[in-house]
């Protein structure tokens, strides 16, 4: 698989393909989904229109109140400064230094998860927001007034987080491919930078401003958290129902570039050791024949595909958005563009899901087993008392993935569509226009999932 | 509800397309019976005592027993409009006659084909050649060592085309010091006139674990051979289904640590000497075995449930 290069490093177990039966049977089951959603939609939104009922006052105060804040932004700190640290001064060997595994698979992959379902996570452990807030507060102590910031360029709204998004991911997939693999070191480099980077952001643009539009694992893991069903506002824990917040999510412009961007760097990832790996192998040797360095050839071919990716992905809604245009009675195209982006989120999320779920689960145990004990790979720490903990590659079966992966693109596919009817009921009063508009949505998502279950079904060729 | 009647029908058409593409999919899937796979295939590699060095052979050697046994090679880099002659071999390149002697169905039997798989051709204008030979019999696993090509010297009066073997061809074994390293296969007949020039490539087939092996009963065990830091013919995919042993040897040039992953099984191999793994499949998945040192894979290794 490996698929992955990272989870090559990392893991030493790549899935099997999905078998060509089980793919047959989940595209035509998204089929026959997606023609009776058209068929028998309902006729008014139904979650355009959501209220939050706020949870007990005892539990928002202990689990909101200022010292929980604190605490978890203190956490937030610590584990980063901790990852930097097992970065620079841990093992180079990626599978046995902490950092990687943190960070890549626990953070990069947990918080989507996770938010999904109980909403967003990271932000009260957001360390550059804690640091931030604490600063602007120590400011506002000694000066007596509040900082002042610059305006953020609303046109450029999630732009930033957007190319982070493809930035974390090149760093991950493409600047650690070729053989090389990326390393604990790099990545402790790459985090202190980034670090340096996002303080400077805040300090001039403000903490909130700056993790709502530029900051990419704010952006990134807030996007996933719309789907979930918590929400912390007004000092006060609230319910909500599930999918629901992600139909304000995209008010901010930029917003479809980060869905966008998320789709196209997961399937990279999938396609660059299953269906396209032919291409970029002959493609970085025409490069070497060219004179270029063996490295730099993986690296500008990999690039370049995994740009096309994007590109490709991009091409794909919009065509579908142009297609909506051509419905009687559309909204603009600039609004009809950012209008369906959100219908994206949940195939976003099943494309996480089935390509990372299982890589998830066997590091996980090497997270809490030996890597916990043993953070820098010396070999001879052994704080927890379970440095010697391996990881259980038989805890979950090869059919028991298979039913996850495609399951999980299912179940997406199925979000994606109820997100989509329903903005199209709320853009057009007359309920058959909507539907007419959504043959066009119903195309871009089948697309999307049927090239997902086909990346699954060549994984790690 | 004319709308859904509509939907109805380009659903199923849908449907039906769908599991046409996967139906020919799985046709696609060559014969892959309990993890071994029908056709083995070699890459050609020059030999050093081949006597030009301004001309570098590459190309396939391909060989099928899903229908007793087609052999075919395809091959350039050879002079242009020169007639070749190959032979199936029962050992591998590495040895120090490559191929060691001509595998034959009846051991020391007749030293014409149909006994033995010979290849004919004659090369085109670019140096390019391709020939099939193919017998109803099977050539039993790990007997078809390599592929060797030579230049045709024979006084054959016929002019051949790339294409099928014939059988008429004239063939004369090579030597009998040679007859004996294949571990016993070969006729060992002694004939010493040569009716054709030196050898110039070897594609190895099954030649290095017929090599290690000796007699038949390791005949089947897949051997990756490591040459520089690299397997020969690219990183080696072994199929297994859960349950079943795992077996395959590595020969190694260098001495090195030969690592499973997953798995976490480590042994060393000596330089020059060969290492055996054998374990049971349990834990399902794709795992990866490489050279601990040098951090260079050598084999997939692809667990089905």
């Amino acid at each position: 698989m490996s698929f992955l290069p990272l989870a090559h490093a990392l893991s030493a177990r790549d899935d099997l393909p999905v078998p060509a039966w089980l793919f047959a049977w989940a595209a035509s089951i998204v089929l026959i989904v997606s023609f009776f959603a058209l068929a028998a939609g309902w006729r008014s939104p139904r979650f355009e229109q959501w209220r939050e009922r706020p949870l007990g006052e005892g539990l928002s105060r202990v689990l909101l109140g200022l010292p929980a804040q604190v605490t978890y932004g203190l956490i937030g700190i610590f584990l980063l400064g901790f990852s930097i640290y097992a970065g620079l001064e841990g093992t180079v060997a990626p599978e046995r230094n902490f950092t990687l595994t943190f960070l890549f698979v626990t953070c990069w992959l947990g918080f989507p998860f996770f938010s999904a379902i109980f909403g967003d996570l990271f932000r009260p452990f957001n360390p550059w927001r804690a640091i931030g807030r604490a600063t602007g507060a120590g400011f506002g102590a000694i000066a007596g007034q509040r900082s002042a910031h610059l305006a953020y360029p609303e046109k450029l709204g999630r732009w930033p987080a957007a190319i982070g998004l493809l930035a974390v991911v090149w760093l991950e997939v493409v600047y650690g491919a070729g053989g090389i693999g990326i390393d604990p070191h790099t990545t402790a480099v790459a985090a202190l930078i980034y670090s340096g980077y996002t303080l400077a952001m805040m300090a001039a643009f403000g903490v909130e401003e700056w993790c709502e539009r530029g900051e990419i694992f704010s952006v990134y893991f807030g996007m996933f958290a719309r789907l979930g069903i918590f929400h912390a506002s007004d000092g006060r824990l609230q319910r909500r129902p599930p999918l629901a917040a992600t139909t304000t999510w995209a008010t901010i412009p930029g917003s479809a570039a980060v869905v966008l961007a998320s789709i196209a760097a997961t399937s990279y990832d999938g396609a660059a050791e299953g269906a396209v790996k032919d291409p970029i192998s002959s493609a970085a040797e025409w490069l070497i024949d060219q004179g270029v360095g063996p490295v730099a050839s993986i690296r500008l071919t990999e690039t370049a595909f995994m740009l096309l990716c994007f590109g490709a992905v991009t091409l794909v809604y919009m065509l579908g958005v142009r297609g909506m245009r051509t419905v009687p009675g559309a909204p603009s195209l600039a609004k009809l563009r950012v209008g369906f982006s959100h219908s994206l989120i949940p195939i976003a999320l099943a494309y996480l899901v089935a390509h990372y779920f299982s890589l998830f689960v066997f590091q996980e145990q090497a997270q809490f087993g030996y890597l916990l004990s043993d953070p820098l790979g010396t070999g001879t720490t052994n704080l927890f008392g379970t440095a010697s903990w391996e990881v259980d590659y038989k805890v979950i079966s090869t059919n028991a993935i298979w039913y996850v992966q495609v399951g999980s693109l299912v179940v997406g596919h199925v979000m994606g569509l109820m997100l989509a009817h329903d903005r199209a009921l709320a853009y057009w009063s007359d309920y058959r226009k909507a539907t007419a508009s959504q043959y066009w949505m119903l195309a871009v998502m089948v697309a999307f999932t049927c090239f997902g279950l086909y990346l699954l079904s060549v994984a790690n060729g | 509800m004319r709308h859904a009647k509509k939907l109805i029908v380009a659903m199923l058409a849908l449907v039906a397309a769908v599991a046409l593409v996967a139906c020919g999919d799985s046709d696609d899937s060559t014969g892959t019976t309990g993890g071994k796979s029908a056709t083995v295939t070699g890459e050609f590699v020059t030999l050093a005592e081949a006597p030009a060095s301004d001309f570098q052979i590459m190309g396939k050697a391909e060989l099928d027993r899903s229908k007793g046994t087609v052999l075919s090679i395809s091959v350039s880099g050879l002079e242009p409009k020169t007639r070749y002659i190959a032979h199936l071999h029962t050992g591998g390149c590495d040895q120090a006659d490559p191929g060691g002697p001509h595998f034959q169905f009846e051991k020391g039997g007749s030293e014409e084909p149909p006994n033995e798989i010979h290849l004919r051709f004659t090369s085109n204008g670019a140096g390019e050649g391709k020939a099939t030979a193919s017998s109803e019999r099977e050539v039993p696993v790990g007997e078809a060592g390599s592929v060797v090509i030579h230049r045709d010297d024979s006084d054959e009066m016929t002019s051949f085309e790339a294409g099928e073997a014939e059988a008429e061809t004239i063939f004369v074994h090579e030597g009998v010091d040679h007859a004996k390293e294949g571990g016993g296969h070969g006729g060992g007949k002694a004939e010493p006139e040569h009716a054709h020039s030196d050898k110039l490539a070897c594609a190895e087939l099954e030649g290095a674990a017929a090599a290690e092996g000796g007699s038949s009963a390791g005949g089947d065990v897949p051997t990756i051979v490591v040459r520089d830091g690299e397997p020969v013919g690219g990183v080696a995919e072994l199929e297994f289904d859960a349950g079943e042993e795992v077996r395959f040897r590595v020969r190694s040039d260098e001495a090195e640590e030969i690592h499973v992953h997953g798995y976490d099984l480590a042994k060393n191999v000596p330089a020059g000497g060969t290492v055996e793994f054998a374990f049971p499949a349990e834990l399902e998945g794709i795992y990866e075995a490489e050279l601990e040192q040098q951090g260079a894979q050598i084999v997939e290794l692809q667990i089905n449930p």
